[in-house]
């Protein structure tokens, strides 16, 4: 495609530089592709045959077999009080509660904290403090003060999602290049303008990052807080499973977290496309 | 009419030897002309744009348009960047519609209006684009337009084609020369190559640096052959052209004891 084509000018752009391609060439990401399809087929077929020839006990791992038959169930039948489904509801509904809680008050708490020195020096002390702590070791702490219901488990798990979530904000009203707010403010942007046209999207890109980090944070403490108190989760299920030895469930717990993981990431993969699509563009 | 008087601009330096990046400059920039300032780094041309933009405070002096003291950013002077500010998020006509849009102009009005200022920079076809798909002159084009698109009392340009290939930075040369005869807008123009400010100007004005002054000015007239013939090369080859770009330049490379005060 040359400019000249579809180009009616007076000024001749057979002398500018072409156009970038509409589409940037995405063969180089999606190559791996074929490559992590491969690892992934050959560690199920190590599997298969580690279970086949008997290279370690069935009890300390199961056939691929088993964890299939365990599979439907745990699903059918539930495991420790409850079924598959509902421990994954369980699990799945703590996440989207803290992540809400942390999207709520992490985003606008950071993007405060990058407009405004005071802010930042108020907050970031008490965060840096906290984010410092390994979420587990302050869990019995929040036990204490709220009790061993949801309140404090979703309390841990926000205080997990919203330091990432601010941070990023923070960093994304910070990225924002000096050049393109000077040209809105010729343009004649109004304080409010500013932010909504040019801080806000500008700080897009960072908050969906923190997002992405927010729900890997998020998804790592839940699993370790249901281990220590819950009645129901995914977390809990597989401790139940570990303490009557039943390998083949907390395979099934196991391959269920990794599933949510992997598609929670592709989620956020694709909303930064939809959303982002120009990040690291310009 | 955009009056500066004795403005300077003074910045604290790490060693406490303050810098006169802008040291008691006076200029005036009639409607319907193009002052371009030329100099080398350090000589405060950018610097002086800075300030009337809004962007920098004055230590000292005064700039007023039409009248009206320049305190602050505003959309009665268009800039257009050396580096491209466009929004990535934003197609090519929203781009331009930017200034419209913060005065709170409907969006059928703006479009339209954005539409016609495409059109007068050759990128009617690219509406609809993301800015990163187009390339860098592509892109200074629709930074000229939406300059232009809230209608600004003055233009000011810093260095708006110095990060494009020479090919390009003539087209665009020969673009921003048609532009300024169509809309007869007063623009200022700050650049570091004297072939560009001659080709420009109707008023060039040398700057010194440390501290920056404007230590000459001359008048000029080849914009207007360039803006009706759109070619370069006569207008490079003409005996007052190439006499004034030696004297230009000789004035720019004199070691800095030899100047003296501003010539008219």
């Amino acid at each position: 495609m040359t400019l000249t084509a579809n180009s009616p000018t007076t000024f001749q752009t057979s002398t500018a530089r072409r156009a970038p391609p509409a589409r940037p060439r995405r063969s180089a990401s999606t190559n791996t592709l074929g490559i992590s399809l491969v690892t992934l087929a050959s560690l199920i077929a190590l599997w298969f045959l580690a279970a086949r020839f008997g290279w370690a006990s069935p009890l300390f791992l199961p056939s691929p077999a088993e964890v299939l038959a365990q599979f439907s169930a745990v699903a059918a039948d539930g495991y420790a009080n409850d079924t598959l489904l509902n421990h994954t509801l369980a699990s799945l509904g703590r996440i989207a509660a803290a992540l809400g809680a942390g999207i709520v008050l992490g985003v606008p708490l950071g993007l405060l904290m990058g407009l405004n020195r005071w802010i930042k020096g108020i907050f970031s002390v008490p965060i840096d403090l906290y984010w410092g702590l390994p979420p587990l070791a302050y869990l019995p702490l929040l036990i204490i003060w709220l009790g061993i219901g949801e309140t404090s488990k979703i309390t841990l798990l926000t205080l997990s999602t919203f330091a990432p979530i601010c941070f990023a904000a923070q960093a994304g009203v910070r990225s924002v290049p000096v050049e393109r707010i000077n040209a809105a403010l010729s343009l004649g942007a109004s304080s409010l303008q500013l932010f909504t046209t040019i801080i806000l999207p500008s700080a897009l890109p960072e908050i969906l990052t923190g997002l992405r980090i927010a729900i890997g944070a998020g998804l790592s403490t839940l699993v370790a807080a249901e281990l220590i108190a819950a009645q129901s989760g995914l977390g809990y299920m597989i401790m139940s499973a570990a303490n009557f030895l039943a390998t083949d469930v907390v395979f099934v717990g196991l391959i269920v977290i990794a599933a949510l993981a992997f598609a929670f990431t592709s989620g956020m993969r694709w909303l930064e496309h939809r959303l982002v699509p120009w990040k690291g563009k310009l | 009419m955009l009056r500066i008087r004795d403005a300077s601009v003074t910045f604290p330096a790490s060693d406490g030897q303050d810098v006169h990046a802008l040291d008691h400059v006076s200029l005036d920039i009639a409607p319907a002309s193009i002052v371009v300032a030329v100099g080398a780094s350090g000589c405060g041309k950018s610097t002086l744009l800075n300030a009337i933009a809004g962007f920098l405070p004055l230590t000292e002096g005064t700039i007023t348009l039409d009248g009206r003291e320049i305190a602050a950013p505003g959309g009665d002077r268009g800039v257009v960047f050396q580096k491209d500010t466009l929004l990535p998020w934003a197609s090519v006509l929203d781009n331009v519609a930017l200034g419209l849009k913060y005065r709170g102009v409907p969006r059928a009005e703006r479009h339209e209006l954005s539409r016609r200022l495409l059109e007068l920079v050759g990128l009617a076809d690219f509406a609809e684009k993301p800015p990163y798909e187009l390339s860098g002159g592509m892109r200074q084009r629709v930074g000229i337009a939406r300059a232009l698109a809230t209608d600004p009392k003055i233009l000011l340009m810093d260095e708006p084609f110095g990060a494009l290939d020479s090919l390009t930075r003539e087209t665009m040369q020969q673009l921003l020369a048609s532009v300024w005869a169509k809309t007869g807008k007063q623009i200022l123009f700050i650049t570091h190559s004297i072939e560009e400010a001659l080709t420009l100007g109707t008023t060039i004005v040398v700057m010194s640096p440390r501290p920056g002054r404007i230590v000459a000015r001359f008048d000029a007239d080849f914009v207007r052959d360039f803006a009706e013939s759109g070619d370069i090369g006569p207008i490079q080859s003409h005996p007052r052209f190439i006499e004034l770009r030696k004297e230009i330049r000789s004035l720019i490379h004199q070691p800095e004891g030899a100047r003296t005060g501003t010539l008219q």
